[in-house]
């Protein structure tokens, strides 16, 4: 690890943790908050022999990063709200092709076009969406400038390890944070090491690749295997999660991102004051961390769920990881940034038997 | 008369309609690629529409593009496989309908890609439904039973007029009504390739097709269509040719 730290926006570590894994090809289109990334490998991605395209359109530059990526190359793109809808088309067919490739989506608040301000609006779409058909993306969150560079780092290996489509779900307040990151060691990756790479060399009379949908090429039953297993093992093997004073706690909050930095600090705050508070922050929303919910301590009397969002889009992923075993509060501040204060006097105030449990439909 | 020989990419027969232009756009490809000497470097990117059948037909590698992304999928390839012979095979409703803008784009940063766009004026795959870029006024399909109007749905428009004026190496437009034009059309395609192989710009050919089960004529009376009807519409002439200068 270098010792020596940088001081970057949360976007700009996305960028850099993408070109230090050695990402090489970078398709993407402009959007609020997201466009430091975009900015940054513009600014970056030549002087390491990469290439940057910004494209006509997000669904354009999805389809871009699919050709490199079925040659081999580590690719990205990156959005946000609005944008990231548009990502949907290009996620499916490179789920199909069983492809590895990186996707940013900054989430901002709202509906349509909404807001340009920080939000956890798009985890629906991040965990249960991909476009059309069924298939899963491994989802991870950042909740630091630092994080932004390592699990992007990590996103590359993952995608890499399963094929696979890997998302970092950050959000405006994250990217647009600055903060002190250590980078990760940069590597290069050889993107002639695949036997199923497109090259246009093959020795005549070689068996030729065929980048189509896999399900034609395997037939049906050993495709519905092929991603059955591989789902099941992402979900055995890759919850990550972070467990904050829960083992004494009366109440555990439940959040990520930027929600979860702020609940952090409600815990200390809690704490100070007499209240057991208690986190646990999901790094992967993606297999969700349902181990995390497995051994719950007796003390706890309920779970609080804190979202930047109009409903509660992590609910029900909570209540079937706890099984339903404690009562769910939510705290949804829409498009504000949760407080410590408040979110400490909501908690007091679900221990004293004042607050309704959330409604989940 | 002489019988070309068939060229070895083919490695099956396709299923194609009977009638359909798409099989002598694929022969064709097939025997420029290997007159050149560039199948095992050949890359396709074909249309999720009829062009489709060629990715199992024809002996190299290959992707088929999502409809109306294949100028954008061989965009990714090309700049990760600067050596590769890239080409995409296409229909007008990819590229000129739902993909127009992956079109313009890619002639406008003239990537050194082949690109064929198959022009038969209605979108076949899906079952003949009108084509806003290429169906004929009063050409009846299944979404314009009455003939298509211009009150509804504007004119064809010549899609190689707009593209002639972006900085890229080669536009031409085929046809495949007879012998001379196949040739001819042979000849555009090659120099399409021989562009790419010699490292200059953008190279698009679009070749006026039939299609007589969406037309429903007979393949005899869907060839004079394309020649009395479609060529005056789309004229088969060379627009753009850079000549490698930039």
């Amino acid at each position: 690890m270098n010792k020596d730290y940088s001081l970057m926006k949360g976007n700009e570590a996305i960028a850099e943790g993408a070109l230090r894994a050695g990402c090489r090809f970078y398709a993407g289109y402009p959007i609020t908050p997201q466009s430091e990334i975009l900015e940054y490998m513009s600014t970056h991605m030549e002087e390491r022999g990469g290439v940057f395209i910004q494209g006509e359109s997000e669904i354009a530059s999805m389809s871009m990063i699919w050709g490199a990526a079925a040659c081999g190359e580590r690719v990205m793109s990156s959005s946000s709200g609005p944008g990231y809808d548009l990502k949907q088309e290009g996620i499916s067919y490179l789920a199909s092709y069983n492809l590895p490739a990186v996707l940013a989506d900054v989430m901002r608040y709202g509906l349509g076009d909404g807001e340009i301000t920080e939000g956890q609006d798009s985890y629906w779409e991040a965990t249960k969406g991909g476009g059309h058909g069924d298939s899963r993306q491994i989802v991870l969150t950042p909740s630091s400038v630092q994080e932004c560079a390592d699990l992007t780092y990590l996103a590359f290996e993952l995608a890499d390890k399963y094929n696979t489509v890997a998302i970092i779900l950050s959000d405006g307040a994250i990217s647009q944070m600055i903060e002190k990151c250590y980078l990760p060691d940069a590597l290069e990756h050889d993107k002639d090491k695949y036997d199923w790479a497109i090259t246009g060399y093959k020795e005549k009379n070689a068996t030729k690749v065929k980048v189509t949908n896999m399900d034609r090429t395997i037939g049906h039953e050993a495709w519905n295997e092929l991603m059955r297993n591989k789902f099941k093992t992402i979900y055995d093997n890759e919850q990550r999660w972070e467990d904050f004073m829960v083992e004494d706690a009366e109440l555990i909050l439940v959040a990520y991102g930027i929600s979860a930095r702020v609940c952090k600090s409600a815990v200390r705050s809690a704490r100070a004051q007499g209240v057991k508070l208690g986190l646990i922050r999901p790094i992967t929303v993606w297999p969700y961390p349902d181990q995390a919910f497995q051994n719950i301590p007796e003390s706890v009397k309920a779970l609080v769920t804190v979202e930047m969002s109009i409903s509660s889009q992590m609910a029900p992923d909570i209540q079937m990881a706890s099984k339903f075993s404690k009562p769910l509060y939510g705290y949804l501040s829409t498009l504000y940034v949760p407080k410590t204060e408040e979110l400490v006097a909501y908690c007091k105030s679900v221990l004293a038997g004042n607050e309704n449990a959330l409604e989940v439909y | 008369m002489a019988i070309r020989k068939k060229p070895e990419m083919i490695n099956q027969q396709v299923g194609w309609c009977g009638g359909c232009g798409h099989g002598i756009v694929q022969r064709l490809i097939a025997e420029c690629c290997e007159e050149l000497g560039l199948v095992e470097k050949t890359v396709q990117v074909v249309d999720i529409a009829c062009a489709y059948w060629s990715i199992d037909t024809l002996n190299c590698d290959g992707i088929a593009g999502p409809h109306g992304r294949c100028a954008a999928v061989a965009t990714g390839i090309k700049k990760v496989r600067p050596e590769a012979n890239v080409y995409v095979h296409a229909g007008d409703g990819c590229s000129y309908v739902i993909g127009l803008a992956e079109t313009c784009y890619t002639a406008m940063r003239d990537i050194p890609i082949t690109m064929i766009v198959v022009n038969n004026g209605i979108f076949g795959m899906t079952g003949g439904q009108m084509n806003p870029a290429t169906t004929l006024l009063g050409d009846k399909t299944v979404s314009s039973v009455k003939g298509r109007d211009e009150k509804t749905a504007g004119k064809p428009f010549d899609m190689l007029k707009i593209i002639e004026t972006f900085d890229i190496e080669y536009a031409a437009r085929g046809a495949l009504y007879d012998t001379k034009h196949i040739n001819q059309t042979k000849k555009m395609l090659k120099k399409g390739f021989e562009n790419q192989r010699d490292g200059k710009g953008f190279s698009i050919i679009e070749i006026l097709s039939p299609c007589p089960t969406n037309w429903k004529m007979s393949p005899v009376d869907s060839m004079i269509k394309l020649e009395k009807e479609n060529e005056l519409i789309f004229p088969v002439r060379v627009y753009k040719d850079r000549g490698g200068e930039k």
